[in-house]
C-alpha cells in the first residue's frame, strides 16, 4: 500500500495495484459520515471500434457502453438497487465519452456495500428478454434529452465541430442504434472493457484504508480473470477545421440558446501536460468570460446574455474543445461581439492583474470542491484515466504563468476551428 | 459521532445560528429571508436579490463588486428564491476557504460577512431609489428567467401541475413572480418594498465552520446594521383538504415525450407528529429506485426512464412525475393509481419498509457531511416551529410500521393529473 500525503490540502491518498491489475485508491475523510465509492472502467461512448490482441476487429452499435451500464444493474436474483436499498446505500451510475462509473454512497454497512458494488459490476447477467425490456426504458431516456434545449445545444456544438471522431455520437445512441444491441454484443464489450486491468476503484469517506484494502484484496483474490491481451481502440483521424460552421435546431424555447467554441488538436497528450492544457485554458476563459470580466459585463449590459452565461473546456487524449454561451436575444449580434472581443484579446494580450485575480478564484474553487466527497470521487477517475492526478491541480495552477496563459490564448483562438450551435424557437 | 450543536442568539433582531466545527475546509454562511406568498409582493421580493447583487455603496460597479469575491480566493456567492409552504424564501449563501489553506489571505470569515452585510444593507442608491440602470437590467434578466421555465419540460410540467392544483391558493404563485407585475416596478417602489422586506420579514443567519458564536455575532452586529422592531417567526398553517373530484388537465406543445405529473394532497406537514410516517409514505411510493413507482412504471412495464415522487413537507403536497410515450398515458395513469391503492390497502412488504427506513436514515446521515445541507435541515425547524434533530427523526422513522403508513395513506387524496403532450392526435 502506497501512501501519498498532500500537505497543502491536508489530504492523504492510499494506493495499491492488485495482482489482477485493478487500481485501488482510498482517501480517508475523518469526521465524515458518508463513504462514497466509485468503480470505473476506461470505456465510454467513443469506444465503438476496437480489437483485443489476437482477436478480430469489432464495431459495435452507438450507445452500447451506456446500454451496458443500464444492464449491469440486473442480476439473476433481481435488481441490484434493491440490495443496495436493504443496505441503506444510494447507488447510481453514469456513462461519459470515455468512462463508465458505478457508484454508491452510504453511512452504514460499508463493507457489505463495497462488496455489492464490486460483485455486481463483475457479474454480468444479460438475457434476450432483459435486453429487450431495457430498450423501452432507454428510448424514453433518449426522448427526454431530445426535448431538452440545453442538451440539444451542447450536442449540436460537438456535432458541428467533429466530422469523424466518435465524440460526436450521442452517449445514449439513438432509438434505432440501440435496437441493434443484443446480449452477445453486450457480453463482447463487457469482456473487452471490464477486465480489472482496465478499471479502478476509488473510495472516499470516514473509513479505514487498511480495512478497505484488505476487503477488496480478498474479494479479488477469490475471483478468476483470464489474462487479456492489450485492447486496441480505433479512432478515426479527425481532419482539421470543423464539420460545419453552424448547426441550428428548432425547439420551443423562450429565447434562442447559443453555444460556440474552438476545437483543438491534442495529439495524444496525457498526464501533467494534459492537465496543464486543461487548467490553463479554463483559467484563460475565466479571465475573458468569467462573471467578473469586462467582456461578460459588457455583453450583460447590452442584454445580449443572461446570468446563465458560462464556459467550459473539455479535453482528452484525442479531442479538446471549448464551449461558451447561454441564452441570447440575438445570436448573430452576440457572435459578432464575441469575435471582436477575442480578436481584441489576441491583440492586447491578458494583463497581470486579471491573471492573478482569476488564478486565486480557480484555486479557491478547487479547494472548496475538496469538501465534497462526491465531487472528489467523480473527478478522480476522470483525471486518473487521462494519466493525471486530481491533487496535481493545485500545484499546476500555482505553476501557471501569465506567458503561458497568453500563449494558450493564441493557440486556442483559431477561427477556422470555430463552430456555433443554436437552438431556437423561430422557424426559418 | 459528535452531536450537532448550534449556538444561537439574536443580533439586531435577526436570529443567528452558529455551528462551530472543524469538519470542513470552508466557512459557510446562509441568510434566509421569508415573506408570505402573495400576489402583491411576490414579484418585487423576487427582484430584490437580483438588484442587490449588482453593487454596493463601496463598490457600485458590478465588476468591482464581484472582484471582491475573486480576491477572497474565489468565494462562492449566490442566492435562491423558492417556496416552502406558503412562504417565499430568499436564501443568500456564501462559502469561502478557511484561512489556513491560503496563507496571508486575511480573515476570510470577517470579509465574507462584511461582503454579505454590505450587499444586503448598503445597496447603490440614486434619487431615493435603487440605481435605475440596475433595476432595468435585472427586470430584463428576471423576465428571461421566468420565461425560461418553459425550456425544461420536466420542470415546466411540474410547475404547471402545482399551478393547476393550487389555483385558489397563494401556493400557485411562481417563486420568481409574474411578468405582468414586473413592468410596473420602479427603482423607488422596489426600494420601498426592499426596506419593508428587510425591516419586517423573518431573518435567519447561519454560520458553519471554525468560529464561535461571539465572533460571528460581533461581525453580524457590525456589518448588518438593520433597524428592526421585532424578529417574527414563521407561521405555516396546517393544510386542509377540500373533497373534490380529481381534475385532469392536458396541455399541448411541441414535445417528443409526454410528461405525466400528479399532485396529491396530504393533511400532514413537517410540524405534525406524524411527519415521519409521511416521509415513509413518500419513500415507499416513489422516493427511491426500490420504490413502487420506479419498480412498476419503469422496471416492470418499461414505460419510462424516470418515475418518482417528492414532497414539500411544509406544504403537505406530494407530486409524482414521469416521462412517457404519449400513447401510454392511460396505461401509466392506471399503474400509478394502482400503486396509490396498494399502499392504501396496506400492500407493503416488510422488505419495502426496511429498505425505505434504511434509505431515509442514510439520506439524513449523509446531509451532515455538507454544511449547506446541515443548514437547510435546521432551517426546517425554524420554518415549522418544531425542533427535530437528525438522530431523533431517524429514530421516529425507524418506529413506523405498516399500519401507520396505511393510516397516513387513507388521508391522502389524488387532486390533479396533468399531462403535457404533443400537438398531434386526439
Amino acid at each position: 500500500m502506497q501512501r501519498n500525503v498532500y500537505d497543502s490540502v491536508k489530504e492523504t491518498l492510499y494506493y495499491e495495484k492488485l495482482a489482477n491489475g485493478l487500481d485501488v485508491y482510498m482517501l480517508p475523510k475523518p469526521g465524515f459520515q458518508k463513504t462514497y465509492a466509485t468503480f470505473a472502467t476506461r470505456y465510454g461512448s467513443i469506444d465503438n471500434h476496437f480489437q483485443v490482441e489476437g482477436g478480430k476487429e469489432v464495431r459495435v452499435p452507438d450507445g452500447i457502453a451506456h446500454f451496458l451500464e443500464h444492464k449491469m444493474f440486473e442480476e439473476p436474483e433481481g435488481d441490484i438497487f434493491s440490495t443496495f436499498a436493504s443496505q441503506g446505500a444510494s447507488a447510481n451510475a453514469f456513462t461519459s465519452f470515455d468512462r463508465t462509473v458505478y457508484l454508491f454512497s452510504a453511512t452504514e454497512r460499508i463493507a457489505e456495500n463495497l462488496t455489492t458494488l464490486v460483485n455486481f459490476v463483475q457479474n454480468p447477467y444479460f438475457t434476450d428478454a432483459n435486453v429487450e425490456k431495457e430498450k423501452g426504458i432507454i428510448a424514453q431516456e433518449i426522448k427526454m434529452y431530445q426535448d431538452h434545449p440545453d442538451w440539444r445545444c451542447y450536442y449540436g456544438l460537438i456535432e458541428a465541430m467533429y466530422r469523424e471522431h466518435p465524440v460526436r455520437i450521442d452517449i445514449a445512441g439513438t432509438v434505432s442504434s440501440i435496437s441493434q444491441i443484443t446480449k452477445e454484443t453486450l457480453y463482447e464489450c463487457y469482456r473487452t472493457f471490464y477486465h480489472p486491468g482496465n478499471m479502478m476503484l476509488f473510495v472516499v469517506g470516514g473509513v479505514d484504508p487498511e480495512e478497505v484494502f484488505a476487503l477488496i484484496r480478498e474479494n479479488q483474490e477469490g475471483k478468476h480473470f483470464e489474462n487479456q491481451g492489450a485492447v486496441r481502440r480505433f479512432y478515426p483521424q479527425e481532419p482539421p477545421g470543423v464539420a460545419m460552421k453552424k448547426k441550428v435546431v428548432h425547439l420551443p424555447v423562450s429565447l434562442p440558446k447559443c453555444l460556440f467554441g474552438f476545437k483543438e488538436t491534442v495529439n495524444g497528450l496525457e498526464g501533467r501536460e494534459l492537465l496543464e492544457l486543461e487548467l490553463g485554458t479554463k483559467l484563460m476563459l475565466e479571465i475573458l468570460y468569467g462573471q467578473s470580466s469586462d467582456y461578460y459585463q459588457s455583453l450583460y449590459d447590452e442584454h445580449l446574455i443572461s446570468d446563465q452565461f458560462g464556459y467550459d473546456f473539455q479535453c482528452s487524449r484525442d479531442y479538446a474543445f471549448s464551449m461558451i454561451g447561454g441564452e441570447t436575444r440575438d445570436p448573430e449580434l452576440l457572435l459578432s461581439r464575441v469575435e471582436a472581443q477575442f480578436n481584441e484579446a489576441l491583440e492586447k494580450g491578458i494583463g497581470e492583474a486579471d491573471f492573478e485575480r482569476c488564478k486565486r478564484k480557480r484555486i479557491g474553487a478547487f479547494l472548496r470542491m475538496l469538501n465534497s466527497p462526491e465531487a472528489i470521487a467523480n473527478q478522480f477517475s476522470n483525471y486518473q484515466f487521462k494519466g493525471c492526478n486530481l491533487f496535481d491541480i493545485l500545484p499546476v495552477y500555482e505553476s501557471l504563468t501569465l506567458d503561458r496563459i497568453n500563449s494558450r490564448l493564441r493557440e486556442h483562438v483559431k477561427w477556422e476551428q470555430f463552430a456555433v450551435s443554436i437552438v431556437t424557437g423561430d422557424s426559418v | 459521532m459528535k452531536p450537532i450543536t448550534y449556538s444561537r442568539t439574536t443580533a439586531n433582531q435577526m436570529r443567528l445560528h452558529v455551528l462551530p466545527t472543524g469538519q470542513f475546509k470552508t466557512y459557510t454562511i446562509a441568510v434566509y429571508i421569508g415573506q408570505p406568498l402573495s400576489e402583491k409582493t411576490v414579484t418585487m421580493n423576487a427582484l430584490i436579490p437580483f438588484v442587490l447583487r449588482r453593487g454596493t455603496e463601496r463598490f457600485p460597479e458590478t465588476k468591482k463588486f464581484r472582484e471582491q469575491l475573486d480576491d477572497m480566493y474565489g468565494a462562492g456567492f449566490g442566492f435562491d428564491i423558492y417556496k416552502r409552504g406558503d412562504y417565499q424564501i430568499v436564501q443568500f449563501r456564501m462559502d469561502v476557504i478557511h484561512d489556513q489553506f491560503v496563507p496571508g489571505s486575511g480573515p476570510l470569515l470577517k470579509q465574507s460577512l462584511q461582503f454579505l452585510g454590505e450587499m444586503l444593507t448598503r445597496p447603490v442608491l440614486e434619487d431615493g431609489g435603487f440605481r435605475s440602470r440596475y433595476v432595468e437590467d435585472e427586470k430584463t434578466n428576471l423576465r428571461k428567467r421566468i420565461e425560461a421555465v418553459v425550456n425544461d419540460k420536466i420542470r415546466y410540467a411540474a410547475e404547471r401541475c402545482i399551478e393547476e392544483m393550487c389555483k385558489d391558493e397563494p401556493y400557485r404563485l411562481h417563486p420568481l413572480g409574474n411578468i405582468g407585475e414586473l413592468e410596473q416596478i420602479t427603482p423607488e417602489s422596489l426600494y420601498n418594498a426592499y426596506q419593508n422586506w428587510l425591516s419586517t420579514a423573518p431573518i435567519d443567519i447561519y454560520v458553519v465552520g471554525q468560529t464561535t458564536l461571539e465572533e460571528a455575532e460581533e461581525y453580524v452586529k457590525t456589518y448588518f446594521p438593520i433597524k428592526r422592531n421585532a424578529n417574527p417567526s414563521y407561521a405555516n398553517l396546517p393544510p386542509s383538504i377540500k373533497e373534490r373530484p380529481v381534475q385532469t388537465v392536458v396541455e399541448r406543445m411541441q414535445v417528443s415525450q409526454g410528461k405525466l405529473n400528479m399532485g396529491l394532497r396530504t393533511k400532514l406537514t413537517y410540524a405534525d407528529p406524524q411527519y415521519p410516517a409521511l416521509l415513509m409514505y413518500n419513500g415507499i411510493l416513489g422516493g427511491y429506485p426500490h420504490s413502487k413507482l420506479f419498480v412498476n412504471v419503469r422496471e416492470k412495464a418499461s414505460l419510462a426512464y424516470y418515475a418518482s415522487s417528492r414532497m414539500d413537507g411544509h406544504k403537505g403536497i406530494i407530486t409524482i412525475q414521469s416521462g412517457i410515450e404519449i400513447a401510454n398515458y392511460e396505461k401509466a395513469v392506471n399503474i400509478i393509481q394502482q400503486q396509490l391503492e396498494a399502499i392504501r390497502r396496506g400492500d407493503i412488504h416488510d422488505l419495502e419498509l426496511e429498505q425505505t427506513k434504511a434509505m431515509i436514515a442514510n439520506q439524513l446521515n449523509e446531509l451532515q457531511d455538507s454544511a449547506f445541507e446541515l443548514i437547510a435541515f435546521d432551517f426546517n425547524s425554524v420554518l415549522s416551529g418544531v425542533q427535530r434533530s437528525v438522530p431523533e427523526l431517524i429514530a421516529e422513522v425507524r418506529r413506523i410500521d405498516r399500519e401507520t403508513v396505511q393510516s397516513v395513506a387513507s388521508q391522502i387524496r389524488l387532486d390533479t393529473i396533468y399531462f403535457l403532450r404533443d400537438q398531434e392526435g386526439e
